[in-house]
């Protein structure tokens, strides 16, 4: 499976923040998405998860040679900020998700085995949402969107706010979803970038490019990226 | 000295300035026409300076126009028993009194201050005594006119007319020194927007003196009052003294503004929290449907407090009402006339009544700042088909929750009707209930409506739709207008079945095309 992005655009008047998106992404691999404040990465997402309607260009998944639209179900986001419904107990949450895309899990499993998965605590599994914790919260966030096991994974600065434990539970488990599946993932840390991703992409000039590693040691890599990213104050 | 002023003088006008052309930019297609750079557009610009200018020459005078218009001659002329010139005398002393403390203008934080002080670190000496000498000379300045033109209507002498407003400015001053004095005494800082109860009970005694009295035939001698004004112009000379010389503005003015950026930051929050606050933590509710039935049912019972709770207190009071009215028209059957009558041509009046008691605005806001400002998010939840599924479900249970207090005023008006001595044509009462029951479906559907197809916030629960609060406002201003129309009950009954159910028809119609893509995030 392959995700390609033509001569993507969206301007906001006059300000052309995406001006040709050109990529491909593959599956099996995390991308770090690096950018400078401002750059577009969350436009760029949004576009992606058709929250904001596109100017002009194309995106769509590529199975065994053949080209398809997007579905609203091929994408999982995960937002910065994770947003959970805060009337609702982590697992009426889980059970509402699950009687909704009954069709689309495969092989679905009792709602215990998911929180056992995230190391959700037994006792805050009937708590309402509104009481969790920043990092609990960011968990659920992060269930719902992969028990779908989506075909592309959006990750918008999602290790940040973070304590170091969850933290390093996360990079684990986005480890081993990245099979079968493209990750993005945008960030600021660029040695989380390092550590986490296959392969960095930044986003500059309104446009992707792709950084080689080829046989650079991480220290050349990352001034490497840096001299690439400075560019824009002199273009 | 000048240099503070002229600075502070800009500063405000920037910050008006940019509030105006903020608030063009927010008004549908205006917005579509101003560009992204219009904050350095010329014209402009230039244009929203007049207004700012304007703005400040109304503040200085508009304000006490409408202080003497109603506070002081509109009520004072209620009381007509008393000659005019005193009780004007009395009224106008006793609120200006109280002025003295409400209305300070040196202990009110406002953001202008925390910019100049705090951020953009002035003198805060300089800047206070500076301003706050502009604004005595605006209070001197605005009071003039005024106090000539109602003071000389009001057989008051020509020369306590032009001091008025000296001891208006004085008694200002005096207060103010008070308050710095206290502070050196006690490190406390007054705030004029956050009085202590001691104050408000104060307020509210002078407030009851200043138009009490009068209604029980005790007002002052107007040579008393003239006495104590004048006692008010050497106070503030000893006050002004004591501002001029004060030194610890800064201190002061940190603690004011600090709690002032508090409130700013706290406001935002206030709205979530207490949205937040209406789920109940009811362990015990629980649900037994599946998919969005059971989303829609844990919803609806765990948000009882402002949805069902609420509509049943409404019905109640709605039955009590009528109770009573039907016991009053049996006590008192030489009213029944005059109620029948007021029932046939009233309806319009209903609008209104049935726009206030409608559950509309709480559960949209409850439906986004619980539940779909967080599931919005998910892509799972935005697919077409699932958005017009949820939204029968939601506008069943609306119109359910609404329909109830409507069944009991429909019903009770019929009956008042027939109690009140009945009407030759019996349709009469068949569309008195149905155009109430009608009202109760259509601002059920109209709230979700606008909802659904505006959704007027974006992820951080602001409000970003222009077009929304437009609507919103219309819709309140049309419901405020029926209640001035007169209109006899089957003409207008019939109308409003008609139109609510072309409006519902339409309505439902727009939300099957649009609101899968109208129902979003905003951004």
């Amino acid at each position: 499976m392959k995700f390609i992005i033509e001569h993507l655009t969206k301007n906001f008047e006059k300000k052309e923040v995406l001006k040709d998106i050109n990529f491909t992404f593959e599956e099996g691999k995390i991308y770090g998405l690096l950018g400078r404040n401002g750059a577009g990465k969350t436009t760029l997402f949004n576009c992606l998860n058709k929250d904001i309607k596109s100017d002009g260009g194309a995106f769509y998944i590529e199975e065994n040679g053949v080209r398809r639209d997007v579905k609203a179900e091929d994408i999982g986001y995960v937002l910065s900020t994770p947003t959970v419904p805060e009337f609702l107990t982590g697992r009426e949450f889980l059970k509402f998700f699950m009687d909704i895309n009954r069709s689309s899990v495969k092989d679905p499993k009792p709602l215990d085995y998911y929180f056992d998965y995230m190391s959700i605590d037994p006792d805050d599994r009937d708590k309402l949402l509104k009481d969790y914790s920043h990092g609990m919260k960011n968990k659920m966030q992060m269930l719902i969107n992969i028990i779908a096991k989506p075909n592309i994974l959006l990750l918008d600065e999602p290790l940040t706010s973070l304590d170091v434990v969850v933290a390093e539970e996360m990079k684990q488990l986005l480890r081993s979803l990245k099979q079968e599946r493209i990750t993005i993932f945008s960030t600021h840390i660029m040695d989380l970038a390092l550590d986490l991703c296959d392969e960095i992409v930044l986003l500059s000039h309104g446009e992707l490019e792709s950084v080689e590693k080829s046989n650079l040691d991480n220290q050349e890599f990352k001034a490497k990226i840096i001299a690439a990213l400075r560019e824009e104050d002199n273009a | 000295m000048l240099k503070t002023l002229r600075i502070s003088f800009a500063l405000r006008n920037t910050y008006r300035v940019n509030g105006i052309l903020y608030s063009l930019k927010q008004i549908p297609l205006l917005k579509k026409i101003l560009p992204q750079t219009l904050y350095r557009v010329r014209g402009l610009k230039i244009f929203a300076n007049v207004l700012s200018v304007i703005f400040e020459v109304l503040s200085v005078f508009l304000g006490k126009l409408l202080y003497f218009i109603t506070m002081v001659c509109g009520i004072g002329m209620l009381y007509d028993k008393v000659p005019s010139n005193q009780i004007y005398l009395h009224i106008l002393l006793f609120l200006t009194f109280i002025g003295a403390w409400i209305n300070t203008g040196l202990f009110n934080p406002t953001k202008d201050k925390y910019y100049a002080m705090i951020l953009m670190r002035m003198s805060a000496r300089e800047y206070t005594v500076v301003n706050y000498v502009y604004l005595i000379l605006k209070v001197i300045i605005g009071f003039l006119p005024f106090s000539v033109l109602f003071g000389l209507g009001n057989g008051i002498p020509l020369w306590f007319c032009i001091l008025f407003p000296f001891c208006a400015a004085g008694i200002k001053m005096a207060a103010a020194a008070y308050s710095l004095r206290d502070y050196e005494k006690r490190g406390i800082v007054y705030n004029e927007n956050k009085l202590n109860k001691y104050l408000w009970v104060m307020t509210a005694l002078i407030l009851a003196a200043a138009y009490g009295l009068p209604a029980i035939g005790i007002v002052l001698p107007a040579a008393v009052s003239i006495t104590v004004f004048l006692a008010f112009i050497p106070a503030g000379c000893a006050g002004l003294r004591k501002i001029l010389k004060f030194q610890n503005y800064r201190e002061i003015n940190r603690q004011l503004l600090y709690q002032l950026n508090n409130q700013m930051d706290s406001a935002k929050q206030a709205v979530k929290k207490t949205t937040q606050e209406a789920i109940s933590a009811d362990a015990s509710i629980t649900s037994k449907r599946r998919g969005f039935e059971y989303l829609n049912e844990l919803f609806i019972k765990r948000h009882q407090k402002i949805l069902w709770k609420a509509a049943k207190k409404i019905t109640f009071v709605c039955a009590a009402i009528i109770f009573i009215s039907l016991l009053a028209l049996y006590l008192a059957p030489q009213a029944k006339d005059k109620v029948n009558r007021l029932i046939l041509n009233w309806l319009p009046y209903f609008t209104f009544i049935m726009y206030a008691i409608n559950r509309g605005t709480g559960f949209t806001r409850a439906l986004f700042m619980n539940c779909d400002h967080s599931l919005l998010t998910y892509s799972f939840y935005k697919q077409p088909g699932l958005i017009l599924k949820l939204f029968r479900i939601r506008l069943r249970e609306i119109i359910k929750i609404n329909i109830m207090p409507a069944f009991v005023i429909g019903g009770g008006l019929s009956l008042i009707l027939y109690a009140s001595g009945g009407t030759d044509n019996p349709l009469n009462y068949i569309v008195l209930f149905v155009s109430i029951i009608c009202m109760s479906v259509f601002f059920s559907i109209h709230y979700l409506t606008v909802y659904y197809l505006l959704q007027p916030y974006n992820a951080a629960s602001e409000m970003k739709s222009g077009t929304y609060q437009i609507i919103m406002s219309v819709t309140y201003f049309i419901c405020y207008i029926m209640m001035q129309v007169k209109i006899p009950l089957l003409i207008f009954g019939i109308c409003c079945i008609a139109f609510c159910v072309i409006y519902s028809i339409a309505a439902c119609i727009l939300i099957y095309r649009l609101a899968p893509k109208t129902f979003r995030l905003r951004t």
